[in-house]
């Protein structure tokens, strides 16, 4: 009796109270980290104990930063030509891989005589292709676009061909049961079944793609994010080469909060928030 | 072929109360298919490469009936379920579903399985519409019925909930609606109740009786619980393993609709020993 008395207030009537305090002090807690850690770069850099030719100090690369960005504007070109090889490096890649998976999960033939190239091709160093990729597109943004969906290729591949494939016995035999058609028990149950791995298997993609572009502007191309990275390198310009790193978290950071929500869009089912809403509006529309 | 049909609500004082009227209407399309049953079987075997799942069954099963099918695990319940519905082949014999034999999946016999297979991203009222949808564009009037369906398994209050939120026990009832939505006048349970806890399953069953009477349609219940067996049906198979087997036939003489207080009468646990003593023997009394 008197165990639970106390074990009532001591844990759930506080808590209940302290809920709201609780994030602010998470964020608080992390605002002062980050700024311990950046004041002890900075007096690092200030100090002399490291080179600021290998560290540059946060203040140096702000600098560079907004001199790049906002006073030269010369970074928003090459921003621009990064996302965009990025992101149709991604849909060709993820098309294709989708594509082939679907043929692989519903042609049995198929699926078995490509199973050794897949594998051949999943084992081999795919950044080695790059190379080869430049030989054959050439100049320009094309073959980075190229490198971007050749590494994106794969995860949406994989997962779209892995969840195809383990679809619930159980569901197919009530569909089976239900005389569905072939193409019903495709689009129906096959592929929403299928979609939160697919979801995962794009997101992977997408960070691949964005790597692919970059490793493409490395090897050989005159503009991009990458081609701006090298030049800065060479020049010793290194708060310059920094600066172009965290603008390229920035485009990493938009990337995968545009994969996020299409997420939280198409695979609503797998967002207990998304499902309660969509529970409320239905209801709330009813009764109206 | 049948029509399910489903009468206008009553609602009953401050609309809380409501009771669905479900009628079958069968249309007898031959002049003796009143005499028709419901599934015969001759000398069904099944077997898995050497496996003997099902050795020699024959039956009959009249229109309307309940019947259970109680044994222990592994001695082809399922299997003979399954041959019902037309999901796998038999091996040898003639398997008849009213009066024409089984080739494969069809649309007076439905299936409810052990899981609820529903789906995931559709509301329960959209899952209950599947078979609908199967078929072909979803109607108002197919939209009224699957309510109904809900009030008749008593889920109207979570039509736009997803399954995620609902108990186990409430995605059977989902799973029981959609089935009921098929319009089928022969319903195969696989152990719909299996996976639940026992005050659900008791519950449950109760629930099941009451609907199957409303409905009006032939019932066939997998189980391994005499009790449960039992409680439900017209008439008991009891199934013997390796091979599978029917061992018995038992009828359950007690006036329908049951109540749970039947369970402990003494002639209601003379019948559970008889069950009982065929597993242990092979033989009925
Ligand atoms: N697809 C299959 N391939 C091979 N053997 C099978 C297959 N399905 C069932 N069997 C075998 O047939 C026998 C009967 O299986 P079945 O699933 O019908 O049993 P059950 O009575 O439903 O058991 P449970 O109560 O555990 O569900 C078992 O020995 C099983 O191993
Ligand atoms: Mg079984």
């Amino acid at each position: 009796m008197t165990m639970d008395a106390t074990f009532e207030t001591s844990s759930s009537a506080p808590k209940a109270r302290a809920m709201p305090s609780v994030g602010s002090v998470r964020i608080i807690n992390h605002l002062l980290i980050l700024t311990v850690v950046l004041g002890v770069w900075e007096l690092a850099s200030r100090m002399g104990w490291v080179d600021s030719l290998i560290l540059p100090a946060p203040t140096a690369i702000a600098a560079s930063f907004w001199q790049i960005a906002v006073v030269d504007r010369l970074m928003w070109w090459h921003f621009g030509v990064t996302l965009y090889e990025s992101l149709v490096g991604f849909v060709v890649g993820s098309t294709i891989g989708i594509a082939l998976a679907i043929a692989a999960a519903l042609w049995e033939p198929f699926r078995r005589y490509s199973a050794p190239y897949i594998v051949g091709l999943q084992v081999t160093p795919r950044i080695a292709l790059a190379p080869i990729v430049i030989a054959w597109l050439g100049f320009g943004t094309l073959p980075n676009i190229g490198i971007a969906a050749l590494l994106c290729f794969f995860p949406p591949f994989l997962n779209t061909l892995t969840g195809l494939t383990a679809v619930d016995r159980d569901c197919l035999e009530m569909f089976r049961s239900l005389q569905a058609k072939k193409h019903q028990v495709f689009t129906q149950l096959m592929l929403p079944s299928a979609m939160p791995v697919i979801m995962a298997g794009l997101k992977t993609g997408m960070t691949m793609a964005l790597i692919g572009a970059i490793v493409g502007e490395f090897i050989s191309a005159s503009e991009g994010m990458g081609v701006l990275m090298q030049r800065f390198t060479f020049a010793l310009n290194m708060s310059g080469t920094f600066a172009v790193l965290l603008a390229l978290t920035f485009m990493g950071l938009l990337l995968f909060a545009i994969m996020e929500w299409l997420d939280n869009r198409i695979v609503f089912w797998r967002h207990d928030a998304r499902m309660l809403e969509i529970t409320r509006r239905l209801n709330a529309k009813n009764k109206a | 072929m049948s029509l399910v049909q489903l009468r206008a609500t009553s609602h009953q004082g401050d609309g809380k109360v409501i009771q669905s009227q479900i009628a079958t209407e069968r249309v007898m399309a031959q002049p003796y298919a009143a005499t028709r049953q419901a599934i015969e079987a001759q000398q069904v075997e099944k077997r898995f490469g050497s496996v003997l799942a099902v050795e020699n069954a024959s039956f009959t099963i009249e229109p309307g009936s309940f019947i259970s099918i109680v044994g222990p695990s592994g001695c082809g319940k399922s299997t003979l379920l399954r041959m019902i519905a037309g999901l796998i082949p038999k091996t040898t014999g003639s398997l008849m579903v009213h009066g024409s034999e089984v080739t494969g999946p069809r649309g007076d016999v439905g299936v409810m399985f052990q899981k609820p297979t529903l789906l995931d991203w559709k509301t329960v009222i959209e899952n209950v519409l599947l078979p609908t949808k199967l078929k072909g564009r979803v109607t108002d009037a197919d939209r009224r019925r699957a309510v109904e369906l809900l009030h008749l398994v008593g889920l109207q209050d979570f039509a736009h909930a997803f399954p995620r939120h609902l108990s186990g026990g409430m995605q059977q009832r989902v799973a029981l609606a959609r089935l009921l939505n098929v319009g089928t006048d022969i319903l195969l349970l696989d152990e719909p109740f299996g996976a639940l806890d026992e005050f659900t399953r008791e519950h449950l069953n109760v629930e099941l009786s009451r609907i199957v009477a409303e409905v009006n349609t032939t019932s066939v219940f997998v189980t391994h619980n005499i009790a449960e067996a039992i409680f439900l049906a017209d008439k008991v198979f009891v199934m013997t393993p390796r091979p599978g087997r029917l061992a018995a036939i038992v009828d359950v003489p007690f006036e329908k609709p049951r109540d749970i207080s039947l369970l402990l009468t003494p002639e209601f646990n003379a019948l559970v020993a008889r069950v009982r003593n065929i597993f242990a023997t092979g033989k009925d009394l």
